[in-house]
């Protein structure tokens, strides 16, 4: 009894550590986001502008992050791929969940033979190394940033899918859900009102840990040299036109690797930090 | 138990035929003919009445289904077509780089489940400061891109320390940093679930009882946690083993190691359907038979399971 | 003589704010069996996890002292709280079904607790299981092939085993019938006769007290508001006391 009431001053105590992790990843999000405006508000050189006679410079006044292989502003760069790189991370997540929600809900509540035929075909996608399955949809479609955005979310959906039933399943056993069925409201009614209201938390949590799995999968493709096509800046593509440039110029591979570095660990962060923040239990002290 | 594996290996056949319908179908519906793509590779300016007669000659005027049960035929005598690129049987290419591949993804998930061990543990440890650490670090370490962690590597060991070397004939040596790289941001992810599923049980009643018992953390860790939570794990680390089979087609390419990852890139560049769609098939059934494994474990780790399934 | 138990001004809760527990003192002597009941949520069950160490996180003693079998617990370190449990206070819990190790036989937990109380494996654990009335073959199964009585029952073989010299029993009955329940109370006084082992018995419900132990603690919203004879509460100062006395009498006579 007493157990329960102890949960929302734990909370606002915040003695988990999850809140700080949380800002951090909100704050580092935030930043991406201003950088990537920046180029609306700040005065930035063009990311194709080529300056030949600066090749491979270091940092200099004119170039903070100096400038690459072919003399173009690694800085620039960097800021005009922001859209780019997280652009492609939120449109593949959006194309997952597109199929995983309805596909995840619809099994879950419709229930016996429709659940196990929608499952199963999930689980023959998921029977593939989800990479592998994303190379060779990419592999038959021919390189691109679009492709490895359809091989990935085609390659990601079904354990999302998978997770989305399992939330709502478990959802859907609460006992004011199963009053509410049983004075007689509508299956869309306590699927709107019951069910979503509690399926949206632990959602969040997945969506922001999915979202910095895609992103990284996203910048390796392009690393390997499948996924965004030179000239388009994206930081997996910079890395990988810095790559014969290694030894002469570190600081074109340090840069971009930085940037998803950090990009990926906002939203790690920021799901992490929820779902410390969802999580009542509370463990023995051995 | 055997019962268990005929009802885990029935359930499995229609997975299977799944599985080799979509690596049929991917070609089938792919953009771009392989015929076309044939006659590109030989240089050749298509003819109409060329691509008719060749094209009834791969058997593409037929019915898809038809297709695909004779794709079926072929693919179980292990005969998955040519490569365009080089006119070599795709199984021969495959199986030449295949232990290549599976010695670095096995030892990065030796060292990842090593490493997430430690991790999980740690980050759950008395000391508040240690835990917070862990927990940060591990973080940190699930979002390093492979690539990049592989970059840093090589700039660190061997540009400037001298270590290792950047040509690889596979021998063990050269796979200790490739595998590191691979290990250490996969083993981070597992060592999330390790904490996690510790977590969860530290917050049960039966463990509660253990501690009341007057049982040493160790001992409840080995003997109360461990045995509840192996079953989870053991699906965890089937999971990583795939991502890692995907894995180690960007590591291998920084680090040029002989495996599958170079004739992979290669064959998407050339567009090699065969290949392709070979590496695929292979992959998909290596990964399939580590959840089956991993199932097992899930068997035999569950007494509840293991009495209602149990042939008695 | 010295208590075996001495809990003086015991306050538990959150760090800056109201006490959970509101300085609640009260002993155990040797060999004493007590009862200590109160409404739901009035903190029966945090002051037997406290006096077992077992708080959880974000709660902890705020002031006071626990002194058990000659040795301070008072912000004890771990190990110090290690080497006392099981052998100095051990605990039944409520909610039988969930408290033993699912993947784990009855026998080898019962024989760990064996090895902790520094016993022969074999004798202690045959021995507790003929005290409690089962059958030595529960050894070899799981704890889902018992019913929840036989769980209870196995748990106060493993106290048997353990020998503590504080035995507490978190409303040891609850969600079992009411046979059941005759046969849980009848294992557990003979579980004390033999180890000679204080009670300290926790329960809302005043007619199973009354089986195990006559002094009765009485506590209401995190306080300790009365200590006296089962039979002295219909009459005490305390209205919650009062209060749970003629509740128990209510449910005794037919309406």
């Amino acid at each position: 009894m007493i157990e329960r009431h102890l949960s929302l001053p734990a909370l606002r105590f915040g003695l988990r550590g999850g809140r700080f992790g949380l800002m951090m990843g909100v704050a580092l999000l935030l930043g991406f986001v201003v950088l990537g405006l920046s180029p609306l508000f700040v005065d930035i050189a063009p990311p194709a502008q080529m300056d030949l006679l600066a090749r491979l410079a270091g940092p200099s006044d004119t170039h903070p992050l100096g400038t690459d292989h072919l003399g173009r502003d690694v800085l620039s760069r960097l800021i005009h791929a922001v859209p780019v790189s997280l652009g492609a991370a939120f449109a593949t997540m959006l194309a997952i969940l597109a199929i995983a929600l309805p596909w995840g809900v619809i099994a879950a509540v419709a229930g016996g033979r429709v659940d196990m035929v929608m499952m199963r075909l999930a689980d023959i996608i998921m029977a593939f190394p989800t990479l592998v399955l994303a190379l060779a949809i990419i592999g038959f479609m021919g390189a691109s940033l679009q492709a490895s955005i359809i091989g990935i979310a085609a390659a990601w959906w079904p354990s999302n899918a998978r997770m989305v039933r399992a939330l709502v399943l478990s959802a859907s056993q609460r006992d004011f859900v199963r009053a509410a069925y049983l004075s007689g409201a509508s299956r869309l009614r306590v699927i709107v009102r019951h069910i979503l209201p509690q399926v949206l938390p632990p959602l969040a949590v997945i969506i922001s840990l999915e979202t910095a799995s895609v992103l990284l999968a996203l910048s390796a493709l392009s690393f390997l040299g499948i996924g965004a096509q030179p000239p388009t800046p994206e930081w997996g593509a910079m890395l990988n036109q810095a790559r014969p440039f290694f030894s002469q110029a570190p600081h074109m591979l340090l840069v971009p690797g930085l940037a998803v570095t950090a990009a990926v660990l906002a939203l790690n962060l920021i799901g992490e930090g929820l779902r410390d923040l969802l999580d009542t239990r509370e463990p023995y002290e051995w | 138990m055997l019962r268990f594996i005929l009802i885990r290996l029935a359930v499995a056949v229609p997975t299977l035929l799944g599985m080799s319908v979509v690596a049929f179908a991917i070609v089938a519906i792919a953009p771009g003919d392989p015929v076309m793509m044939e006659l590109r590779a030989l240089g050749v300016v298509p003819k109409p009445e060329d691509i008719a007669a060749l094209r009834a000659e791969y058997g593409l005027d037929q019915p898809f289904l038809l297709r695909y049960l004779d794709w079926l035929g072929r693919a179980v005598q292990l005969d998955l077509g040519t490569s365009i690129a080089t006119g070599r049987s795709v199984v021969t290419e495959i199986a030449m780089r295949l232990p290549a591949t599976l010695s670095l993804a096995v030892s990065a998930l030796i060292g990842a489940v090593l490493v997430s061990v430690v991790f999980g543990v740690c980050a759950l440890s008395r000391n508040r400061g240690v835990a917070a650490c862990m927990r940060g670090l591990t973080i940190l370490l699930v979002s390093i891109p492979s690539f990049w962690l592989a970059l840093l590597f090589i700039y660190l060991f061997v540009l400037t320390i001298g270590w290792g070397r950047l040509v690889s004939d596979g021998t063990w040596s050269d796979l200790i940093l490739p595998a590191l790289t691979l290990g250490l941001g996969a083993g981070a992810s597992l060592g999330r679930v390790v904490y996690e599923r510790i977590r969860a049980e530290l917050s049960e009643d039966h463990i509660r009882l253990a501690i009341a018992k007057g049982l040493a953390p160790r001992r409840i860790l080995i003997s109360h946690i461990a045995p509840r939570i192996v079953g989870p794990l053991a699906t965890a680390w089937a999971n990583t083993f795939g991502a890692l089979l995907g894995g180690v087609v960007i590591v291998e390419s920084i680090f040029g190691w002989p495996g599958l990852g170079q004739l992979i890139l290669q064959a998407i560049a050339q567009r090699d359907f065969p290949v392709i769609q070979a590496y695929l098939v292979f992959m998909g059934l290596i990964f399939f038979t580590m959840s089956i494994l991993a199932d097992i474990v899930v068997f035999f780790t569950d007494p509840q399971l293991r009495r209602t399934l149990s042939d008695d | 003589m010295v208590a075996l138990l001495q809990v003086q001004n015991l306050s538990v809760g959150l760090p800056f704010s109201a006490p959970l527990l509101d300085a609640i003192s009260f002993d155990i002597a040797e060999s004493e069996r007590v009862g200590l009941v109160g409404a739901s949520g009035c903190g029966k069950s945090l002051t037997a996890g406290t006096l077992c160490g077992l708080l959880r996180t974000p709660l902890r003693v705020l002031a006071g002292s626990i002194r058990l079998d000659g040795t301070s617990l008072t912000d004890a370190s771990p190990a110090t709280w290690r080497a006392a449990r099981g052998r100095s206070v051990f605990q039944i819990f409520q909610s039988p079904g969930t408290a033993l190790t699912p993947v784990r036989r009855v026998g080898t937990q019962l024989a760990e607790a064996a090895q902790i109380a520094g016993r022969d494996t074999k004798a202690a654990v045959s021995q507790a299981l003929d005290a409690v009335a089962l059958q030595p073959d529960v050894t070899g199964l799981f704890p889902y092939q018992l019913s929840g009585g036989m769980k209870q029952r196995v748990l106060i073989a493993m106290a048997l085993i353990l020998r503590p010299r504080l035995l507490i029993a978190d409303e040891p009955t609850t969600g079992l019938d009411v046979l059941t329940e005759h046969d849980i109370l009848t294992a557990l006084n003979t579980a004390a006769d033999e180890t000679g082992a204080s009670v300290l018995f926790i329960s809302h419900d005043l007619r199973a007290v009354r089986r195990i132990a006559t002094r009765t603690l009485v506590m209401h919203a995190g306080r300790l508001v009365e200590d006296a004879d089962i039979a002295d509460l219909a009459i005490s100062k305390a209205p919650a006391a009062r209060a749970l006395a003629t509740a128990a009498t209510a449910l005794q006579n037919p309406c």
